[in-house]
C-alpha cells in the first residue's frame, strides 16, 4: 500500500517528550557513572551516587511480597524503590503508563535505535517483521515474565531478574558486575529495535506489564472523536506500540504508553479529534 | 478536561520530583541500606536483632549499634591490628585480611564467623550451616563470657583457627612440593579453599553457567582465585564459597 503521508508528517512529534526523555536518560546515566566513581572515592558532588537498583520502581514491585511477609526489602532494594513504585502507580492511575513513554531510559534508547533502523531500512520495511497473529499473542508474554520474576524473587529473596535485565546491563556494562545473560538480552533488544519499535516494551518488560493494567481504568485517556476523524490512519502509523487507534473510540489497550504521539497535538491532522482527556464519554 | 503535552510534562516532573522531595523531607527516601539487621519474628529472641542478617558491608560500628558487642572486643576477637579504626572496618574486609593466614586450610574467617561470634556473645539463636571457624582470641572471649553450653564449647574447640600457627604453616609450605592439580584431587579433596581457582571448579565438573549464576555476573579468567575475585568485586567469599561448594557436593552425589 502506498504511504499517503509526506516525509514532513513524520517530523511532527511531541518535542517536549523528547526533551524529557533525554533528560532522564542523561540523569540515570550520570548517576550510574557516579555510583561507580563513588566506589573509588571520586564521586561528582551534588549528583546522587545511588545504585541503579535504588532508583528502579520495578524493584519496589518485586519486593512487595517480602515486605508484606517479613517487613524487609529484597537485598539491594531500598525505600527509594518502594517510593518510586508508589509514584509510578499514582502517575499511572492519572495518566496511564506515562513512565514508559516519557521517563524510562530503556524505552528511550529503543526509540533512538528505531530511528536508526528507519534510516537504514526505510520506513516501509520497518516494524513489519512479526506477523500480526503471532504479534497479538506475544504481546501477553510480558505478563509471563512478570509472574516468573515475582515468583523467583519471592522464592529466592534475591534480585534474580538483575541477571537478565537489559536496563541494568545498559547502565552497568562497564562495571564487570553484569551477567552475560543480561548483556545478551541487551544486545538482542537493541538489535531488534532496528527493525521493531520498542520490542522489549511490547513483548518482555515486566514493569510495563504492571503499568499496562492501569490503562483499563486511568483517569486521563486517549479519546478519538469519530465525527471529525478522517480515518486516514495517521494515529496508527505513528504509535510506537502499534496500537490501531483509528479503530477505537477510547484507547484502553494494555500496551498504550501515553506518549501522545497519536493526538491532534502531534500527528493527527484533524484538530480536536484524538485527544488526551479526563471525564466525558 | 483536556491535557496537552506541556502541562503533562510539568505535572510529571512535579509529581516525580515533588514526591522525592517530600519523602526526603520526611526522611523516608533511602537509597542505601540502613545497616540495621532484621529482627527475630518469633521465639524467645523475638524483637531482638538477628545476627544472621549481618551483611558484609556492615562495619564493626554498625554491629555495635545493633548488638551489645564493643568495637574493641570485635577487633580483639578477629585480630584486627590496633592501628585499624574499628568503627569503619567492614566485615567483608575480614576475608581479605585473614586470607593469607588461612589459605592453607578450608578455614574461612569471614562474615559468617562474625555472625556466629555476635550470636554467641549476645546469647542469641544462630543456625550453623556447614563449618564455621573462629580465631582463637574470639573463642577465648566467648569462653570467658561463660554463656556457652558444653556442646558449643566442643564445637568451637574443633573449629578454632590459630592465626599465628596458620601463618607459620603458610611459611613452611613454601618449601614443600605443590599440591597436585585440581583434576588429580580425589572426591574428598574437592573442597573450595582460599587459593581455589575457577579452573579447578570447571575441572571438578561445575558448569560455567552455574558459576556465573552464583557470581551474578560473568566468570573471570579461569586462572583467577575465587577469593581474589570476590575481594575485587565486593562479594562475600564465604557466601560464594558455600553456594559453589553446594554445587560440587551435588555433583559428588
Amino acid at each position: 500500500m502506498k504511504n499517503p503521508f509526506p516525509k514532513r508528517f513524520f517530523r511532527r512529534q511531541i518535542w517536549i517528550r523528547s526533551i524529557v526523555q533525554i533528560f532522564f536518560f542523561l540523569l540515570i546515566a550520570l548517576i550510574s557513572i557516579n555510583h561507580t566513581l563513588a566506589e573509588t572515592g571520586k564521586s561528582i558532588p551534588v549528583l546522587s551516587s545511588a545504585s541503579l537498583h535504588a532508583l528502579c520502581p520495578f524493584g519496589g514491585v518485586v519486593t512487595i511480597y517480602q515486605y508484606v511477609a517479613s517487613g524487609s526489602f529484597v537485598q539491594k532494594i531500598h525505600e527509594s524503590s518502594f517510593i518510586l513504585m508508589i509514584i509510578g502507580f499514582l502517575l499511572a492511575v492519572l495518566f496511564g503508563p506515562v513512565f514508559c513513554g516519557w521517563v524510562c531510559p530503556f524505552g528511550t534508547i529503543q526509540e533512538w535505535f528505531a530511528k536508526i533502523g528507519r534510516a537504514l531500512f526505510g520506513r516501509k520495511r520497518f516494524n513489519l517483521r512479526i506477523p500480526e497473529k503471532f504479534d497479538a499473542v506475544l504481546r501477553y508474554l510480558r505478563y509471563l515474565v512478570l509472574a516468573w520474576v515475582i515468583y523467583m524473587t519471592a522464592a529466592s529473596g534475591t534480585l534474580i531478574f538483575a541477571n537478565y535485565d537489559p536496563y541494568y546491563a545498559l547502565f552497568n556494562f562497564w562495571t564487570g558486575e553484569v551477567a552475560v545473560t543480561g548483556l545478551a538480552v541487551l544486545g538482542i533488544t537493541l538489535a531488534a529495535s532496528l527493525v521493531i519499535e520498542r520490542p522489549w516494551c511490547k513483548y518482555a518488560c515486566p514493569y510495563g506489564a504492571v503499568l499496562g493494567i492501569f490503562n483499563l481504568f486511568r483517569v486521563f485517556r486517549i479519546r478519538r472523536v469519530e465525527a471529525t476523524c478522517k480515518l486516514d490512519g495517521a494515529c496508527d502509523i505513528v504509535c510506537p506500540m502499534n496500537i490501531k487507534v483509528s479503530q477505537k473510540r477510547i484507547v484502553r489497550d494494555h500496551q498504550c504508553i501515553s506518549c501522545l504521539e497519536c493526538t491532534s497535538e502531534a500527528r493527527c491532522p484533524a484538530a480536536g479529534t484524538v485527544e488526551f482527556v479526563a471525564g466525558g464519554k | 478536561m483536556k491535557l496537552t503535552s506541556k502541562p503533562l510534562a510539568a505535572i510529571l516532573f512535579a509529581i516525580l520530583f515533588g514526591g522525592i522531595a517530600f519523602t526526603s523531607a520526611m526522611n523516608w527516601w533511602q537509597t542505601e541500606s540502613t545497616k540495621v539487621p532484621e529482627k527475630f519474628q518469633e521465639g524467645e529472641a523475638a524483637g531482638q536483632y538477628n545476627p544472621a542478617d549481618i551483611r558484609g558491608s556492615y562495619t564493626f560500628g554498625d554491629i555495635n549499634r545493633s548488638f551489645p558487642v564493643p568495637i574493641e572486643v570485635l577487633k580483639t576477637a578477629f585480630g584486627i591490628p590496633a592501628e585499624t579504626p574499628g568503627e569503619t572496618f567492614a566485615v567483608k574486609d575480614l576475608e581479605t585480611l585473614t586470607s593469607a593466614q588461612t589459605s592453607t586450610e578450608a578455614q574461612e574467617i569471614g562474615t559468617t564467623s562474625v555472625r556466629y561470634f555476635v550470636a554467641l556473645y549476645c546469647g542469641l539463636p544462630f543456625e550453623v550451616i556447614g563449618d564455621v571457624y573462629l580465631p582463637r582470641p574470639a573463642v577465648e572471649i566467648l569462653k570467658e563470657s561463660g554463656k556457652l553450653t558444653a556442646d558449643q564449647i566442643a564445637y568451637l574447640e574443633a573449629h578454632t583457627v590459630d592465626i599465628s600457627d596458620a601463618s607459620s604453616r603458610l611459611e613452611q609450605t613454601v618449601d614443600t612440593p605443590e599440591t597436585p592439580s585440581g583434576s588429580e584431587q580425589t572426591v574428598e579433596e574437592q573442597t573450595i579453599k582460599g587459593k581455589t581457582t575457577f579452573q579447578e571448579l570447571l575441572d571438578w565438573g561445575v558448569n560455567q553457567s552455574r558459576i556465573e549464576a552464583i557470581l551474578g555476573g560473568p566468570m573471570p579468567s579461569a586462572s583467577t582465585p575465587i577469593r581474589e575475585y570476590c575481594a575485587a568485586n565486593g562479594l562475600e567469599f564465604s557466601t560464594v564459597k558455600t553456594a559453589l561448594q553446594t554445587e560440587i557436593d551435588q555433583l559428588q552425589k
